[in-house]
């Protein structure tokens, strides 16, 4: 199947939008256990990348890679720099022709993963968007056979269990981590997310 | 000399901070950049611009950046992945507080002094509040340089009136860290001190007209000494 600029320019309006709709929940969560930025920080990141013009990339690989510079320099947190990482991870992965298989887009989203834990240094189990997107991408590889369209919505799904599995746990990384066993009873906004961006992307029914 | 780049979620932050240290160095300073919050208002960090802040202080003897915490951290190691991977390899990311590590940077970059002692003076940059609080010192983190060749003494007396108060520590600290010198200065209560750091100078808490016992080793130790003569007869910047 072919992952095309206007599939990801929609994928990422997508999640804008709900990012959008979600910025006061984001930042509610985030006002529990962090600083209380994530959602709006997201949301001025994600406008951003909206407004960049499709029509001038010539691949879903540069389209991604400039999502993620672009997110980079406007979220101002900790999720510019991971959620950077992670899109220009997933570009980088990405075919320059965009032609892909299940397969090598599940090698593009662990590649992304790979990246945001290189850069962050959390752990499953610290409490982060990793909790989320781990169980995200193992999920989507045991569905890959299946087609993109059912790896996509079982990556939603892992994403989901992953993220409501953050609630419990003890912060170990991040802001959240100087609350110590306060942070417990508390979903990680990043995992919240990160599911979104995951569940934007089951919802596109991409191929 | 190296050059200074700062990480901060805050630009008035940053700019305060580096306004205070560059109070610390009446002469040559060290270039200084800031790389801190999404506009004058908006808190946050960037790794775009900690990039050009690099490139803008770039030295061939090094960039030492300083930053404050969460996202700082995370933006500076990307910016290091954005630029040219000679410079990034000159680049080190200080652990040292803020405000004390860049003050003693400033001060000791400007003496002259290489990204490593820089580094490891930033790194100490806690030591004259921890000492002064009555928490243990931690082990000291300036390297001993193995001297040679025979040693130098000289007695002074620390200056009127504040004693060996930040201006007059800076300037000490500031002329011999052009020396290949092994300086250490003492008093009749403490033990001896590197000289080219102000940090463990503050600790001496010498006030005015108390004896400091000065010792010299190494390539440039006479001249380190004619160096501290000169300042002590200008009595060390004070009226």
């Amino acid at each position: 199947m072919q992952v095309t600029v206007s599939a990801v320019a929609a994928w990422m309006t997508s999640f804008a939008d709900v990012v959008h709709a979600n910025a006061a929940y984001l930042t509610e969560l985030d006002s529990a256990i962090g600083d209380a930025d994530h959602g709006a920080n997201l949301d001025r990141g994600m406008k951003a990348v909206v407004a960049l013009d499709a029509s001038t990339f010539d691949s879903a690989s540069a389209y991604l890679k400039k999502a993620g510079m672009t997110l980079v320099s406007t979220v101002g947190g900790a999720s510019g720099p991971l959620y950077g990482t992670l899109f220009m991870r997933i570009g980088a992965a990405l075919p320059a022709d965009g032609e892909v298989t299940p397969a090598i887009l599940g090698d593009a989203l662990q590649a992304g993963l790979d990246g945001i834990v290189a850069r962050g240094k959390a752990l499953v189990g610290d409490k982060t968007m990793v909790d989320a997107l781990t169980p995200a991408i193992d999920a989507y590889r045991g569905a890959e056979s299946q087609g993109v369209p059912a790896a996509l919505a079982a990556a939603a799904k892992g994403a989901a269990d992953g993220r409501d599995a953050t609630i419990p746990l003890v912060a170990r990384k991040g802001r959240a981590s100087y609350l110590g066993e306060r942070s417990a009873g508390h979903q990680d906004p990043g995992a919240t997310s990160v599911t979104m961006l995951m569940e934007s992307a089951a919802a596109m029914h991409v191929g | 000399m190296i050059g200074i780049v700062v990480v901060s979620h805050s630009r008035a932050l940053a700019k305060a901070a580096v306004a205070l240290a560059l109070d610390m160095v009446p002469g040559t300073r060290p270039p200084v950049a800031v790389a801190a919050g999404l506009d004058e208002t908006t808190l946050g960090t960037d790794a775009s611009a900690i990039a050009e802040a690099i490139t803008e202080v770039d030295s061939p003897e090094g960039v030492l950046i300083f930053l404050d915490l969460g996202s700082a951290i995370l933006s500076a190691e990307m910016a290091l992945e954005f630029i040219d991977p000679e410079v990034a390899a000159r680049v080190r990311i200080s652990p040292a507080p803020l405000v004390e590590g860049l003050v003693a940077a400033v001060v000791t970059a400007a003496g002259g002094a290489g990204v490593q002692v820089v580094e490891a003076t930033a790194l100490a940059g806690l030591r004259a509040k921890e000492e002064h609080l009555g928490l243990p010192a931690p082990v000291a983190v300036v390297a001993e340089a193995a001297v040679e060749g025979p040693e130098f003494r000289l007695e002074l007396v620390s200056p009127a009136p504040i004693g060996l108060h930040l201006r007059p520590v800076s300037l000490i600290a500031g002329a011999l860290g052009a020396f290949d010198a092994d300086v250490m200065i003492g008093t009749d209560d403490h033990e001896p001190v590197h000289a080219d750091s102000m940090i463990e100078l503050q600790t001496l808490g010498a006030g005015p007209g108390v004896a400091l016992h000065v010792t010299a080793t190494g390539p440039d130790a006479q001249a380190a000494i004619a160096a501290l003569q000169e300042l002590a007869a200008r009595n060390f910047g004070e009226q």
